[in-house]
């Protein structure tokens, strides 16, 4: 990376952090959390997604446990709001249990099939959470206010999502150039060559899929108390899942830049279409950015940077 | 939270009552599961075609088909013409509308490093377009096809057949058996098969390939319309119906094993039954848990799908 | 990779600054803003009541505006999306400092979007999310009125109450899809044993989509159920209608949930649609002032024969708000909040009076449609048209 780069990227973070300080509309301050949010999600997809090349279908499902799970412990253990930033932590480790349990067999599978079966998953935790009334069922659950003032309850919860967002950014970068990060390449290159070139797919794959639930987890808990009342078809929507693919795909999926890419540009674009246009011209407008940028650019947005040399095939 | 005061009735033991309801009601429900399951049959089989012949996985597949159940429902309202026959009024429109889709949108995507992943997102954009561009021109509020039958039923025993939901799924089984003559009675089908079985080989044979998925791709779109069609005999559908049924569609190719049409059919049959099955035997509101659950396992336990041979 | 970085900054202040910009020319007018499900799922009925808030706007404007100045609406569309419906209040507060929030649409947004109104200290008159988000404390929302899924049958309990002991239906078929809006219209059904002896045999709770309504309407034939409650949407309530007629299935009377208060409910079932009983807090012919003229601009306009619930709704919510400002005499929202606990609101659905949670007493008025129209049955100072019952039998 070139040092002037370096340092306009070093003042962009800074300026991100000083942000909320600066008292900005909070609008500003939340739309920049949700867009944050979305970059966690898509930057955790592409390691199981865009390095391994397993599709997974139902990576919002994380979200949704993160955020039960943190909604749970706070109406139980009546814990002040605050405690979201540390019950947000186990929130994520919840989430990797169950990508634990739920990936050790379904990675055994290839291809569509996975993509089917993380697909089906997302939507038995939506309807399963909907039908147990511990969890509350069809009417959703309420998370106690913080008794401080709004601003500062969205800067602090902005700040503590740019830094899960850094982190997980960061996280994939080094994976991304480790020798973990190279057996997944392996993996989606040719499963069987990996395997004689003595990558222990399964284990590589396993531990892929677990970190890649870990950060959707604990996002789900701050989102959780972002909104304040949690609902199976909020948190669990499989749009949320299927957005945070196209996301990733938007951007070029294979490398940690594409979701960074994908999930700034698409929410901003979206916002401003829905800012400035009728509510279905904006729709329309925002479909076909999707058809022209594939028709010009068929490998995501940063092919466009990388020069296009890896391009046609 | 506490659900105190809550109304909870008790639950009526309805399943250890009679005996004979019992069994009526499974079977019942089995016919329910096998008439949907038909229908996503027919709509999961154009899916899996473009998907094997050319590797494009088409998420505006089923927003061709609320695009096909529209266009039916505007003949029905405006000039009285039934649904069905409605189908073949819009059938070469939903045909060359396919060609030219695939010739300037998918066409160009042939190019790109990873087909399905950009098809995908190609595709997407399309089915945003197309909900979008109905819910302009229309309204977005919900429709049914209303006709002379529609609320007729016939019984054979005691066991109901609605008339919409019977034609529908006849409609379905039709297409499927079109379909499937098509691929292995006809010249252009032959070729297709081979061209998505031996790409290189169709080549040398002098098989002009896109010619080829050109008409695969009309085709699908095509019979994605009389999927959407036979739809909406059984629900309502209005612009933003297809992200549901797509789902479904995914459900269905998969389990089928991508490009076989044969095996789409019968995972749409296999739903059908596995939705008319637990319907009988649980609480409804954990239908859809069970049929997804069943469907892991036999994922698992099946791990390339169910059918495995070719088409 | 190597520009990248800096021209994604680039792009993100350029964004934002447009953004700023482009919507900070509030001068004189009085700003209402919002967001409502313009697109997806739920955009037929959020299109209504945007036309209502937007009718209410051009009466008001043309009587020379609200506390002297014009109105002006500023009406996001959240995509069916409450995640987005809770950002676009924070920017319709925050960035358009808009002085007056509307509702939105549906309950869950509604549910998500009152802890945001409390927060910011800003009245928030709407449909609410039924009674569970009106017992969270929040002091800034009014259900005014308030669509109220556990009042829903209020008025067909007391109607049944009217009928003879031995000609009430005895056993009850009850469908409920599976969401909060289902949940309540479960909870208003509390009393149909003690009071009225009627018992629920079969209580079935489904997912949406429903797969099929026929082994549902075969099972309550086999059961007897002589009364079937159908607490569902449309897609779900015009499939059991259309099962209940082809399986030539004739209880004395079909209640249907929240699906049949939408004009398509007549203009698509027709005939199949007729003798369904539902409730609603709010309909074209009720004596209130304001509900004539209503229905003209809407002939004129829409070509409909009279406003559809949700067009009135949205213009009924703004008049309780209206009521508010003028009565507080200032964009205050406190003030207004007190004001409008304290007094009492004349609108088209009737006049009410706000307790502590921001809800008038429980009502509900009982419809039925009656060869294609909504008509009203219960209580009997607003009947419209005798009901019929028992429902006669399917052609």
């Amino acid at each position: 990376m070139k040092p002037y780069l370096k340092s306009l990227l070093f003042l962009a973070v800074a300026g991100a952090f000083a942000l909320p300080w600066l008292s900005p509309p909070v609008y500003f301050v939340s739309l920049l959390f949700v867009v944050f949010m979305y970059v966690v999600l898509a930057e955790s997809w592409v390691l199981i997604g865009g390095f391994a090349g397993y599709l997974s279908f139902g990576h919002g499902a994380f979200l949704g446990i993160g955020a039960y799970t943190t909604a749970l412990l706070m109406n139980h253990f009546h814990l002040s709001p605050l405690y979201v930033l540390v019950s947000a932590l186990p929130a994520g480790a919840a989430a990797a249990c169950v990508a634990a349990v739920i990936g050790y067999p379904a990675l055994r599978l290839r291809g569509p099939y996975f993509a089917l079966i993380t697909l089906c998953f997302a939507f038995v935790m939506e309807l399963a959470v909907k039908n147990l009334d511990f969890l509350g069922g069809p009417e959703g659950l309420w998370l106690k206010a913080m008794g401080i003032e709004v601003g500062l309850a969205r800067g602090i919860f902005f700040e503590v999502m740019l830094v899960l967002m850094l982190v997980t950014v960061l996280v994939v970068r080094r994976v991304e150039s480790s020798r973990f990060g190279a057996g997944l390449k392996a993996i989606k290159e040719d499963e069987e060559v990996a395997q004689t070139l003595c990558v222990d797919t399964p284990r590589v794959k396993l531990s892929a899929f677990i970190l890649s639930a870990f950060f959707p987890g604990v996002a789900g808990g701050l989102y959780a108390y972002y909104l304040s009342y949690i609902h199976p078809e909020t948190v669990f929507n499989i749009d949320i899942s299927i957005l945070i693919v196209l996301m990733a795909l938007f951007g070029g999926g294979s490398s940690y830049v594409g979701p960074i890419v994908g999930a700034i540009s698409l929410s901003l674009v979206n916002e401003l279409l829905s800012a400035f246009l009728k509510a279905e011209y904006a729709r329309v407008i925002y479909g076909l950015l999707f058809v022209v940028l594939i028709l010009y650019l068929p490998d995501g947005v940063i092919s466009f940077f990388r020069g296009r040399k890896s391009g046609a095939g | 939270m506490a659900r105190r005061g809550r109304f909870r009735p008790r639950r009526v033991p309805s399943r250890t009552g009679d005996r004979n309801v019992t069994g009526i009601l499974v079977l019942q429900s089995v016919i329910s599961g096998l008439m949907i399951g038909a229908i996503y049959g027919l709509l999961g089989v154009g899916f899996s075609l473009v998907w094997g012949a050319m590797k494009v996985i088409n998420i505006a597949h089923a927003a061709f088909a609320v695009l096909g159940a529209y266009l039916a429902y505007f003949l029905l309202k405006a000039f009285g013409v039934d649904p069905v026959l409605g189908f073949f009024v819009i059938l070469p429109f939903l045909f060359f509308g396919g060609m030219v889709v695939y010739r300037f949108l998918i066409f160009p995507v042939m190019r790109a490093r990873d087909i399905v992943v950009s098809s995908m997102v190609l595709t997407f954009g399309c089915a945003i377009v197309i909900e979008n561009f109905i819910s302009l021109i229309g309204s977005p509020d919900p429709r049914v096809f209303t006709t002379r039958y529609t609320g007729r039923a016939f019984f054979l025993g005691p066991f109901a057949f609605q008339w919409p939901q019977t034609v529908g799924a006849l409609m379905a089984l039709a297409g499927m058996a079109v379909l499937y003559v098509f691929l292995k009675k006809t010249h252009t089908g032959k070729a297709l098969r081979a061209s998505w079985q031996q790409p290189e080989a169709a080549r040398l044979y002098g098989i002009n390939l896109r010619r080829i998925s050109m008409i695969a791709f009309g085709l699908a779109v095509a019979s994605a319309g009389l999927g959407g069609i036979a739809m909406g005999f059984v629900y309502s559908f209005d612009p933003h119906t297809h992200n549901l049924w797509l789902i479904y569609i995914f459900l269905v190719v998969i389990l089928g094993g991508v490009g076989n049409v044969l095996g789409t059919a019968l995972a749409g049959l296999l739903i059908g039954l596995l939705n008319g099955l637990s319907l009988a035997f649980f609480p409804y509101q954990w239908v859809n848990v069970i049929t997804f659950g069943m469907l892991i396992l036999i994922l698992l336990v099946r791990p390339a799908g169910l059918f495995r041979s070719e088409v | 990779m190597k520009g990248l970085k800096a021209t994604l900054i680039l792009i993100l202040t350029a964004a934002m600054i447009l953004m700023g910009s482009g919507l900070s020319m509030a001068a004189k007018p009085i700003l209402i803003g919002g967001s409502l499900p313009l697109t997806g799922k739920f955009a037929e009925t959020a299109k209504w009541i945007a036309r209502g808030y937007r009718y209410w706007a051009e009466e008001i404007n043309k009587k020379g505006g609200l506390l002297g100045r014009p109105v002006k609406f500023i009406i996001y569309d959240d995509e069916s999306n409450a995640t987005k419906a809770v950002t676009y209040a924070e920017k319709a507060i925050t960035v358009d400092k808009v002085d007056l929030l509307f509702g939105g649409y549906p309950g869950t947004a509604a549910r998500a979007v009152m802890p945001v109104a409390e927060k910011y200290k800003m009245v928030y008159v709407s449909m609410g999310g039924h009674m569970k988000s009106f017992s969270q404390g929040y002091t800034y929302s009014f259900g005014g009125p308030p669509l109220m899924g556990e009042w829903w049958y209020l008025g067909f309990m007391d109607w049944m109450k009217t009928i003879p002991k031995k000609d009430r239906p005895k056993r009850a078929a009850v469908f409920t899809m599976n969401n909060p809006i289902g949940a309540s219209l479960l909870d208003s059904m509390k009393t149909l044993e003690k009071d009225l002896g009627i018992k629920i045999v079969i209580n079935e709770k489904y997912n949406l989509p429903l797969p099929d309504a026929t082994p549902l309407i075969m099972k309550a034939k086999q059961m007897k159920c002589d009364i079937l409650f159908s607490n569902g949407f449309f897609a779900d309530g015009v499939m059991t209608m259309r099962a209940a007629k082809a399986l030539n299935y004739n209880p004395k009377a079909i209640v249907q949930g929240v699906g049949s208060v939408i004009p398509a409910w007549t203009k698509e079932l027709g005939k199949d649609g007729d003798y369904v009983f539902s409730g609603t807090a709010l309909h074209n012919k009720l004596k209130f002032p304001g509900n004539k003229k209503l229905n003209e601009v809407v002939k004129k306009r829409w070509g409909l024969p009279a406003y559809p619930v949700y067009f009135g709704f949205g213009y009924c919510w703004m008049q309780t708000l209206q009521q508010g400002v003028e009565g507080a005499k200032s964009l205050d929202q406190t003030k207004i909040r007190d004001w409008l606990k304290s007094h009492e609101v004349h609108t088209i659905a009737g006049n009410f009076r706000f307790d502590k949670r921001g809800l008038p007493k429980p009502y509900n008025y009982l419809t039925q449609v009656i060869d294609g129209r909504v008509e009203l049955i219960w209580p009997l100072s607003v009947r419209t048209h005798d009901p019929v019952y028992p429902k006669p039998h399917w052609k």
